[in-house]
Formats: C-alpha cells, sequence, structure tokens
C-alpha cells in the first residue's frame, strides 16, 4: 500500500475516534492536516490522473469531506459548512464514473439544501435541484427539504415547525432550529399586516414563545412601531395604498417631454 | 429539449429548389466558384450566401453527388480528399459515372486551394453524414474539421466554421456524449475571443450553454454567460437561441420578470420555420407566466401546429386559472411523463404555490367576510391542521399584496376590504407609460434593424454631385471674390 495512503488512512481514523468522543476541537486541528494531505494525491479532482490507487484515494477523500461537512454542523458553522460541501461537491458529480456512489450522498445534499433555506438563498436551492433525479427526489432526506420549501412559500408555517420532529437525521435538527427563527420573523411580518390587533396570548402562540416576558422583549427589540396595551399588541398600519393626492408633477414633466423628444425622432 | 430544435435559413433562392436532381452537382459547382471568389476577394458576404445555398441544396445530396464533388473541388490523392472520401460510401454507381464523365469534361479542378474550400467539404461531408443518421461517422468526421480549423485563421472561413461547430456539438449531442466535448468547446471559444471572431463566440457561447444546460448544471451556464464578452448579435439564430437559454436559467434561478421577456423575445424572433424550437419556447414562457401570476391567452395555446404538444399546458393553465387544487393535482399526474419529458417537473411543483394564490383572491373577491374553515375547505388542503394551515396562509398573502384583507382572529375568519378606486392613484398612469415606453421601443428597434447595402450612397454621389459641388464650389469663390471687389 502507498504510505502516503497509509498515513492519511491513519489520520482519519485518529480523526473518527476524536469525532466519536465529540472531541470536536482535535477534529478540526486533525481535519485541516488531512486536507493538506489530501493536496498530494493526483487522482483528486481537478487532476483526476489515473493512478493505481485512484478508487482508493478518491473514495476516502469523499469520506473525509463528507466527515467535514457534518463536523461544521455540529460545531454550527456555516461558512465551514459551504466550504466544505462545495469541496466535496466534485466527487458527487463528476466523479461518478469511478467510484461507487457513498451512501451519505442524499444526506448531505439534504442538508445543503436545508442550509441554502435557512440562509434564504432560493434561487440557489432550486439550481441545486435541477441536478438532482427523480430518484434522489423520492429519497427522504431530499424530500424532506422540498416539502419543507413548499410549505415555507406557501406560508404554512405549522407545517414547517412540526416537521422538525420528522427530521430524518439528527444533524438536520441544528439548520431546523435556525429555521424556526427565520419563521418567527416571518410570521411577525405577516401579522403585521394581516390583523389590525391580536390577544398578547394569542400573540404569544402564534410566535411561538413560551411566556408572555419573552414576547414582551422580542416586541420591543424587533418590532418597537408594535403598541401593547389592555392585553392586546395593536399594529399600527401604514396606509400605503391610499388614493393619491398630489399629482406627481416632476416625474410627469419628464416623461412627458421624453414622448415629444421620440415623437420628434419619428416624424 | 431533446427534440432538435435547429433552425434553417428560410430564404432558399427558388432556382435551386426546383433544380432536378442530376444538376445537383453543377449547384455545388456554382458554390464552389462563389466560395473561390469570397475567398479571393475576401467578402464574408459571398461565403455566408454559399452556405445559405448549401443548406437548400440539403436533401439533394447523395453518395455519389458528393463523392463527385469531392474529386472536382479536391485534388485527388491529397490528404483531406482521401480522409473525406473515406466517411461517404460508394454506391449508386450508374449515376456516379454520369456525374464523374460531366465533371472530368467541363471544369478542370482548380488549381490552388483556398482553405475556404477544404473546410467547405467537410462541412458538405458532415452534412450528409449526419442526414443519413451515421453519427458516429459524423463524430469522427467533425473531430478531424475541427483538428483542421485550428490552424486556419481567416475571417471568410469563420462563418463556415461556425456552421461545423455547431454540427461538431450536434453530432455529439445525437450519440448523448456531449459532456466529451466541453474542454474543446471551452478552448475553441476562447480562440474564437483572441480572433475577434464575433459570430463562432457567438455559436460557441450557445453551444456551451446548450451542453450545460443539457446536464442541468444551471450554475455554471449562468457564469460563463454573465463572465462572456457580448456584442451585438450577427446571427439572428444564434441570438434565438441565447434568448432561450438565458430565460431557461432565469427561470430557474427564479427571476420570472427577466427570464419571460426573454423567452417571449425568443418565440417571437424565431423563424415561423422553426416549429420546435418555438413550441419549446411557448412551454417555458406559460409556465414563467403562470408562476409570474399571469394567465397566458388562449389563442397562444391555438397556433397553428402547437395545439398538440401543448395541451398539456393547457390544460395546467386552466387548473392554475381556476384555483383548484384537486385538479391541479390531476393534472400534473395525468401528464406526468410529458413534463418529466420536458424537464419542467420542478417548475410545476413551484405552481402549486399560486394555485392557491388564485383560490384564495377568488374567494376574498366573491365573499366580504369568511370563516378560516370554510377558506380552508375551499382551497382542499389537506393537512392535520387546516384552520391554522389556512390562516398563515392568508396572512402571507395579505402580506404579499396578492389579496386585500384582513384577518380576525378571535372570531377565526377573514374580511376583505372594499375594493378601493383605481383610477384615484397612479396605477393607470404607469400603465400607460410602460406601454408608450414599448411602443416607442419598438419603434427604434426596428429603426435600428433597417439595413442598407454597404456604399451605395457614395457611389451615386460620384459622378453628379461631385460635378454639382464642383460648380457650387466655383460660383461661391466667384461671390466671394465679387463681395471682396465690393468691399474696396
Amino acid at each position: 500500500m502507498d504510505p502516503q495512503l497509509t498515513e492519511v488512512s491513519q489520520q482519519f481514523e485518529r480523526f473518527k475516534a476524536a469525532f466519536a468522543r465529540k472531541d470536536y476541537n482535535t477534529c478540526s486541528d486533525l481535519l485541516s492536516q488531512l486536507k493538506v494531505l489530501l493536496t498530494k494525491f493526483t487522482s483528486l479532482p481537478p487532476l483526476f490522473e489515473n493512478s493505481p490507487n485512484a478508487a482508493k484515494e478518491l473514495t476516502i477523500a469523499r469520506d473525509i469531506y463528507e466527515h467535514a461537512v457534518v463536523l461544521s454542523v455540529k460545531t454550527e458553522d456555516q461558512d465551514a459548512f459551504e466550504r466544505d460541501f462545495f469541496q466535496l461537491k466534485p466527487y458527487y458529480v463528476d466523479a461518478r464514473n469511478r467510484i461507487p456512489s457513498s451512501p451519505q450522498e442524499n444526506l448531505i445534499l439534504g442538508l445543503n439544501l436545508l442550509r441554502l433555506l435557512v440562509q434564504n438563498r432560493i434561487a440557489e436551492f432550486h439550481t441545486e435541484l435541477e441536478l438532482l433525479s427523480s430518484a434522489t427526489l423520492e429519497d427522504p432526506c431530499i424530500k424532506h427539504a422540498v416539502e419543507l420549501e413548499q410549505s415555507f412559500m406557501e406560508g404554512a408555517y405549522n407545517r414547517v415547525l412540526s416537521a422538525r420532529q420528522t427530521a430524518p437525521d439528527a444533524t438536520y435538527v441544528y439548520f431546523m432550529d435556525l429555521l424556526a427563527k427565520t419563521i418567527r420573523d416571518e410570521i411577525a411580518g405577516c401579522s403585521e399586516k394581516a390583523y389590525d390587533y391580536v390577544s398578547i396570548s394569542d400573540a404569544r402562540q402564534m410566535l411561538l414563545f413560551s411566556s408572555d416576558q419573552e414576547l414582551l422583549t422580542y416586541v420591543e427589540e424587533e418590532h418597537p412601531e408594535w403598541e401593547v396595551k389592555e392585553g392586546f399588541v395593536v399594529f399600527q398600519k401604514a396606509k400605503e395604498t391610499a388614493p393619491c393626492k398630489e399629482i406627481p408633477s416632476l416625474q410627469l414633466i419628464n416623461q412627458t417631454l421624453s414622448y415629444a423628444r421620440e415623437l420628434e425622432r419619428i416624424v | 429539449m431533446t427534440q432538435d430544435v435547429e433552425m434553417k435559413d428560410n430564404q432558399t433562392p427558388s432556382q435551386s429548389v426546383v433544380s432536378a436532381p442530376t444538376s445537383t452537382l453543377q449547384n455545388l459547382k456554382e458554390i464552389v466558384a462563389l466560395i473561390d471568389t469570397g475567398s479571393y476577394t475576401k467578402e464574408v458576404r459571398r461565403i455566408a450566401r454559399a452556405v445559405r445555398l448549401t443548406v437548400g441544396l440539403r436533401r439533394q445530396l447523395t453518395g455519389s453527388v458528393i463523392s463527385s464533388f469531392l474529386d472536382f473541388a479536391l485534388v485527388p490523392g491529397s490528404e483531406a480528399h482521401t480522409r473525406l472520401s473515406s466517411f461517404v460510401p460508394k454506391s449508386d454507381e450508374h449515376d456516379m459515372e454520369v456525374d464523374t464523365a460531366s465533371s472530368t469534361s467541363q471544369a478542370p479542378p482548380p488549381k490552388h486551394l483556398p482553405a475556404e474550400l477544404e473546410i467547405y467539404c467537410y462541412f458538405i461531408v458532415l452534412l450528409f453524414l449526419i442526414d443519413q443518421k451515421k453519427y458516429s461517422e459524423a463524430k469522427a468526421c467533425s473531430s478531424a474539421s475541427i483538428a483542421r480549423l485550428k490552424n486556419v485563421n481567416r475571417r471568410t472561413v469563420d462563418v463556415i466554421a461556425s456552421k461545423l461547430y455547431f454540427y461538431y456539438s450536434l453530432s455529439y449531442e445525437l450519440t448523448n456524449d456531449l459532456a466529451e466535448i466541453r474542454s474543446t468547446l471551452l478552448a475553441l471559444h476562447h480562440s474564437a475571443t483572441l480572433r475577434h471572431d464575433e459570430l463562432g463566440q457567438e455559436t460557441l457561447l450557445n453551444l456551451l450553454l446548450r451542453n450545460y444546460l443539457h446536464y442541468n448544471l444551471y450554475d455554471q451556464a449562468e457564469k460563463l454567460r454573465s463572465k462572456a464578452p457580448r456584442f451585438e448579435a450577427h446571427s439572428n439564430q444564434q441570438f434565438c437561441r441565447y434568448l432561450f437559454y438565458l430565460g431557461k436559467i432565469r427561470t430557474i434561478q427564479l427571476e420570472y420578470t427577466d427570464a419571460k421577456e426573454s423567452l417571449l423575445q425568443a418565440a417571437r424572433k424565431a423563424p415561423v420555420a422553426s416549429l420546435g424550437f418555438r413550441i419549446q419556447c411557448n412551454k417555458w414562457a406559460i409556465i414563467v407566466r403562470l408562476l409570474l401570476g399571469e394567465i397566458p391567452e388562449r389563442s397562444i395555446f391555438t397556433q397553428k401546429g402547437m395545439e398538440k404538444p401543448l395541451k398539456p399546458y393547457f390544460e395546467l393553465t386552466n387548473a392554475v386559472r381556476i384555483g383548484d387544487l384537486e385538479l391541479f393535482g390531476n393534472v400534473q399526474e395525468k401528464f406526468a411523463e410529458t413534463f418529466a419529458k420536458d424537464r419542467t417537473h420542478n417548475l410545476i411543483v413551484r405552481l402549486r404555490h399560486n394555485v392557491i394564490r388564485t383560490g384564495l383572491r377568488n374567494i376574498s373577491i366573491s365573499y366580504s367576510r369568511i370563516s378560516l374553515q370554510d377558506v380552508a375547505q375551499k382551497l382542499r388542503l389537506n393537512s392535520a391542521n387546516p384552520v391554522a394551515d389556512a390562516e398563515s396562509i392568508v396572512a402571507k398573502a395579505i402580506r404579499d399584496g396578492a389579496i386585500d384583507a384582513t384577518i380576525d382572529h378571535k372570531n377565526g375568519c377573514m374580511v376583505s376590504k372594499e375594493t378601493g378606486d383605481i383610477y384615484s392613484t397612479n396605477e393607470p398612469q404607469t400603465a400607460f407609460n410602460s406601454r408608450i415606453a414599448f411602443c416607442l421601443n419598438m419603434h427604434n428597434e426596428a429603426v435600428k434593424a433597417l439595413r442598407f447595402p454597404p456604399n451605395t450612397h457614395k457611389e451615386k454621389e460620384s459622378d453628379e454631385k461631385r460635378r454639382e459641388k464642383k460648380q457650387q464650389e466655383e460660383e461661391l469663390a466667384k461671390y466671394m471674390a465679387e463681395e471682396d471687389d465690393d468691399d474696396f
């Protein structure tokens, strides 16, 4: 066996041990060493040289990056997640014909979809979705994320929240919690427009707070324009679509002048 | 996408259409003469005309015609000749005899061989191979032509080269090996850019986009598109394709307004003959308009030749228009195969949200006050807690401005607001403004698109005007002299 490969696999074993111990600091240190070691393999993307150990090297590199992604979820580092995921992606896309697909693949792809959803990067979410085959879309991990996006778009927030219980893997919970926060802001934004007023207890329920006190601090911090009086939260509604009283003269003059100029060119 | 969206120039001159098959070779010889002069005088226009004439002859090409043409155009025994002849089957002995006889008697082969002619021979053989469905040979032939093209740097070749690029990509697409040629295409695009070959750049950029989109690599396609140099379009066909790909990318990335514009423009600009391409454009445009909350007019679905392929999309539109989730689900299921084939399935999933919106809008218009439970029932929300779902859905619709209403939480009902008088707002004025701007813009574009033959203006001037000018100048000089005299 190639000495470099042996070194990497030994290091990786140590990493896995630390990972099982939940010693995440050691994990990150080992991971950066591993990444440096991986740069010496020529069979990895983007070179894809056909060395005798290519399949083994590719498999172990993919394994390492998969662990790196999961580790970044555990350490709640979204930037690291994005970096590691992009390093991992070529192994799923370009190396598909070289090594058998990974059992972790759908789990990781689902996590990434969820991350994009949490960060409200819907365009990228759909771009990623297009890359998946119809068989992959049926996978529980992927399906979970896709259904979340749909409910989120519709506005069925209850469904999003109850999806936390049906999360297909423990790693999903981190993002689900983040999503809950996004949803609270969404609900707050919607209620502001949809209601004239609601009672404090209803508002507490809607905004998913466990006590009135939490609600009051939230209102104070995020929405100081809301008024709390006599057991009700009153939303001050600015009427934007009020009939216009004054004529936007400057704009009209500009437009008319431009019509005149254009017409002159035609005649 | 699976349908071949090839667009042919439809201005085939009438003479080549009526000509009998026997004179095909004669026509080809005329084209050779055209290329010869084109290459000699360095006029791109002539080469473009030659290519156009060839496309008109395409159906009449047979193995014997091609091989005798090769004998005529290329020096027998030369490298290009042997290579190209190997692709063409020797058959139809009778025809061949007649043709070769006439070719040898009529014109001696040209002494010098312009690069254009050699490339043109590759082109015609490639056309023949693709029409004969000999795709693996076509692949070999096109790869050889691309290798040859790398060493030729003449502006007059660019026209034929861009056609070759297209058929090169097409032959690989037909055998489903598009991924293989991606790096070659990138390299070609690179050198076309360095050589200022704008037509080549345009063609190659489209081929690359097509290549990426074939594998749903929208991210890469968009990155390439936004970074590639843009200039005024040279070929209408290429521009249409570009607009179509751009529309697709934007649809996936949820920029529906821009996507709609590109797709509709592509559908309008495409030549009438390219039915397949226009159908594709219309399919995508319909979905994008539905996603935008618009309902496409019925006339779109009844266009000539489109009724049948657009049927699934017609039923889909109907479901969205009524706002019936159940009907929508049925249509989705019924045409699942078509949608999967068109690769629009994911987009249609996105539409569910629009169906709910339309349904909600209908409810809000018809009722001034309705309980949330009824809303849930009417929308057929099948979930564990329909009332709570309905409440948040309604709340979101209010926030997004889809309906004008408030929710009474205590009594659990939705209260619609009186619709205000739209003419008391600025709305009509902005609508008029955008329409006027559209018309004026259209006029300007039309003026810009007018083409004049170069130099006609100057030539006319040459004789009469010059004399006239001279006369005027003389008069002026005389007048000035007189004035000078007066002054003194």
